[in-house]
């Protein structure tokens, strides 16, 4: 796995490497430590807890916000200019990054934090040409953004290689124990209760790591920004009435009215408050990655329990 | 016998779009069942004096009574023909309910038009002689026809102040004849009718009174006092030329320039 | 043949889908028709737009978001109403300005928003299949609402729309009755985004009345025929969407457009 990002690694220092030596960023707030962005909140937290105490990791995008849906303002060109590390999902997750990087200008490392990852191909045909990217939501997958984060950080601040490595060694094992307590929670199903219903294809992975099965999806899409037909939507229905699904599962970020006309058709219930593309505020129920994935984990295993 | 106040007063208005004055200072009176005449070149301000008579714009000052009363208190006692260019040709309506709507003003506000009010419609349409086009769209209406149907609009109303702004203009003779012999009908029911022409032969010869107006009232009374050479050339200014003999002749082709005010024309 | 009607019908989001969206078909296209012959084609689309900051301003109130979406329509109305007010600007003119002010307005608004609970993009507008009982009972409240006032003030639109110096000798309130039309054109627009989301509102507002307008030369048959076109287009498109796997909001458009484009080419034969 390790060798897979190495040529990833090796494009990005050339790339530092050739920067022009007068840039107009301003100097970052410590003398040598690189100004961090990150696309979504819980990117940021990844990172935050690679980068320790020597800097501040702050995301792009607010909290509660659909990354799928975001469309961004001039504040938030100038906040990327204004970043020497810039931390990306990828796989064309960040559909709204490509026109905001090219007006941008400057240099800066960029990140992709799923890269070596392979995506798994989706029953959804559409505009995320580069697969499902939803990876974060399988801990095990995590584990490569959190080593393709500490490369970066290694790379644009050689000076505390040690620390990184340390802090995402530390991160590593919490993702593998994370990892192994969701097993745990979800062998609590029986397998013929392993069913998902969600707005759009977010738990694809989460799925495929945990044994579920996914029915269909409201939206049929890797996206939230679309709308499925009539012909869709009574297809959904049948499909759940066919199996064991007794939930669908919505983001807090979602619209639910399909889903709860769905819902009434097919007499299940309808779950509102995951968080899977957004952290919460501190008070809230998913205030870390971990967190979230903890606070998910349990809607999940206490609605397909029933 | 107590005195019956003139049918219409206007008491030294003025009258204009937002800060331009475009006409001042008109005053004159006109008694029940007269038949009036507004002539004057392009630009006079003869369809602003209208729009002041049915309301329709704010007077900067001066006074308009009708009866006695001011005009703010009359309810549907003005009626207005307007100019072909005015009106919506395409609006999908026909000729019956554009007549229709001249009743609107008996029906008060949440009543349909009755039996009556069906039968006045019909009235009006065979005085103007259309009575066939009742179910045309406006649309479909010639020249003549679509200026009758206005006519009719006019007539259903049952007004006792008519203003008709320019229906001589761009009509065939028949409807010319038509509409005056209406406002002959109109005159026996002591309708007055106040007309804007550029016609000054049919405003000379078939009219009582003339109102003569250049951005104020250049003259006012019965033709032969009004078309005298000095009104017209206060009016027409370098639009009119009087020949040798006497005869005069008016061009009407322009708006008057406001920069440079009209000459004089000298007496020999 | 029966069968291939009334299978999409077994399913409830179907038949309330179709109710809905007959409902909204029907209210857009009586008030559709004023907008085409008073020449404010864009309103519909404008106001769902210039709603925005009313629904980010009660969203942060946390208030009733679709109050906020009412109040933010009648106050665009009442602006619309003021800019253009004795003839100076345009009612297309006044639209224009007030929806980018507003939309403006709505986008510094939400952008201020550090966190939101719920994203506002997903909420703001409805979708024909995502109709709900209640949804319904509002919009035909206040569809039924508007159409009765419209029949009740028939007369007096028809006379402020073809011939205002007319309202004036008649004494008609011609800015009162302008002010009441645009209220009634906001609050269809409010409804019927809430039932039927942002891309259909506007087109229902306009396609099947310009239809109408084409086919007819009478106002109350213009109605008439708008509302009937209205409600098939909303029909077909549905069963498109069901039979073709098309997306139900376009699947409508592309209907009502259909229509449009069947009468244009019938009425240049027929000349």
């Amino acid at each position: 796995m390790k060798n897979k990002f190495a040529p990833a690694v090796i494009l990005v220092s050339i790339l530092l490497a050739s920067c022009a030596p007068s840039q107009s960023i301003s100097p970052a707030p410590q003398a040598g430590r690189p100004r961090v962005l990150a696309s979504t909140s819980f990117l940021a937290d990844i990172a935050q807890n690679v980068a320790g105490n020597r800097f501040v990791v702050e995301p792009l995008l607010p909290l509660g916000v659909d990354p799928h849906a975001y469309q961004p303002k001039p504040a938030d060109a100038a906040r990327v200019a204004a970043s020497t590390v810039l931390i990306l999902n990828g796989a064309d997750y960040e559909q709204f990054i490509q026109p905001l990087l090219e007006n941008v200008g400057g240099d800066r490392l960029v990140v992709e934090a799923s890269a070596g990852l392979t995506p798994r191909l989706s029953s959804a045909d559409d505009e995320h040409t580069a697969g499902d990217p939803h990876f974060w939501l399988d801990p095990s997958l995590v584990i490569t953004y959190v080593e393709n984060i500490r490369n970066g950080f290694i790379a644009a601040d050689p000076e505390g290689a040690e620390i990184y490595t340390a802090n995402a060694d530390a991160y590593i094992m919490q993702l593998q124990e994370l990892d192994t307590w969701i097993q745990s929670q979800v062998d609590t199903l029986t397998p013929e209760k392993r069913t998902l219903v969600t707005n759009h294809e977010a738990l694809g992975y989460f799925a495929d790591r945990y044994g579920f099965t996914i029915i269909g999806t409201v939206i049929p899409s890797l996206s939230s920004e679309s709308s499925p037909s009539a012909q869709e939507m009574a297809a959904l229905v049948d499909q759940i009435r066919a199996s064991n699904a007794m939930v669908i599962f919505l983001d807090a970020t979602d619209n639910p009215s399909l889903a709860n006309q769905i819902a009434k058709e097919a007499k299940v219930k309808v779950i509102t408050d995951l968080h899977l593309e957004s952290l919460t505020s501190p008070d809230g129920s998913a205030p870390t990655y971990i967190e979230m994935m903890k606070h998910n984990t349990g809607l999940i295993v206490k609605g397909c329990k029933g | 016998m107590t005195h019956t106040p003139h049918r219409l007063e206007v008491i030294d208005i003025s009258i204009g779009y937002g800060d331009k004055i475009v006409l001042r200072d008109v005053s004159f009176q006109i008694p029940h069942g007269a038949r009036v005449a507004v002539v004057g070149p392009n630009g006079a301000g003869k369809s602003t004096l209208f729009k002041a008579l049915v309301g329709l714009l704010p007077l900067k000052s001066g006074r308009i009574l009708i009866h006695g009363l001011d005009l703010g208190i009359h309810q549907d006692c003005v009626a207005y023909v307007p100019q072909r260019e005015e009106v919506d040709w395409k609006f999908p309506v026909t000729v019956t309910d554009v007549v229709m709507m001249g009743r609107y003003g008996k029906l008060g506000w949440l009543k349909r038009p009755s039996r009556a009010d069906q039968a006045i419609v019909r009235e009006s349409l065979t005085q103007l002689g259309i009575a066939d086009l009742e179910k045309i769209s406006i649309g479909d209406l010639s020249g003549g026809q679509q200026q009758r149907v206005f006519l009719a609009r006019a007539i259903a109303q049952e007004p006792h102040i008519l203003l008709m702004d320019e229906p001589f203009t761009g009509v065939d003779i028949t409807t010319q004849e038509a509409t005056l012999n209406l406002l002959d009908t109109l005159r026996d029911r002591s309708v007055t009718a106040i007309i804007s022409t550029h016609d000054l032969n049919l405003a000379a010869n078939r009219f009582d009174y003339i109102l003569l107006l250049n951005k104020r009232v250049i003259a006012f009374g019965p033709p032969k006092e009004v078309m005298q050479q000095e009104n017209l050339a206060g009016a027409f200014g370098n639009s009119l030329l009087v020949m040798e003999n006497g005869a005069m002749l008016v061009d009407e082709c322009c708006p008057p320039d406001e920069d440079h005010p009209h000459e004089e024309v000298q007496h020999d | 043949m029966i069968d291939w009607l009334l299978e999409p019908l077994t399913y409830g989001f179907m038949q309330r889908g179709l109710a809905a969206s007959v409902m909204v078909g029907i209210l857009c296209a009586v008030m559709g028709t004023y907008v085409v012959l008073r020449g404010m084609a864009f309103l519909g689309d404008a106001m769902a737009h210039a709603i925005l900051p009313g629904i980010a301003i009660a969203y942060i109130l946390d208030g009733s978001l679709l109050v906020g979406a009412i109040a933010a329509a009648v106050a665009v109305a009442v602006g619309i109403g003021f800019i253009s007010r004795g003839g100076n600007l345009k009612e297309d003119t006044a639209i224009g300005i007030l929806f980018a002010a507003a939309l403006s307005l709505g986008v510094a608004l939400i952008s201020t928003m550090q966190t939101y609970a719920v994203d506002l993009s997903h909420i703001l507008f409805g979708n024909v299949l995502g109709v709900s009982v209640s949804d319904l009972w509002l919009t035909a409240i206040l569809g039924a609402g508007i159409l009765l006032t419209v029949g009740l003030l028939y007369k007096q639109f028809l006379v402020i729309s073809f011939d205002p110096v007319l309202a004036a000798t008649l004494r008609l309130p011609a800015e009162l009755l302008r002010y009441v039309m645009l209220l009634l054109l906001a609050l269809t627009v409010v409804v019927s985004l809430q039932t039927v989301g942002v891309g259909l509102s506007s087109a229902m507002l306009v396609t099947p009345a310009a239809t109408a307008y084409l086919l007819t030369r009478r106002l109350w048959p213009m109605m008439l025929a708008s509302a009937v076109i209205g409600a098939l287009s909303s029909v077909i498109g549905l069963y498109l969407s069901f039979y073709l796997n098309i997306v139900s909001g376009a699947a409508i458009v592309l209907t009502a457009t259909t229509f449009f484009l069947v009468a244009f080419i019938w009425k240049r034969m027929k000349s």
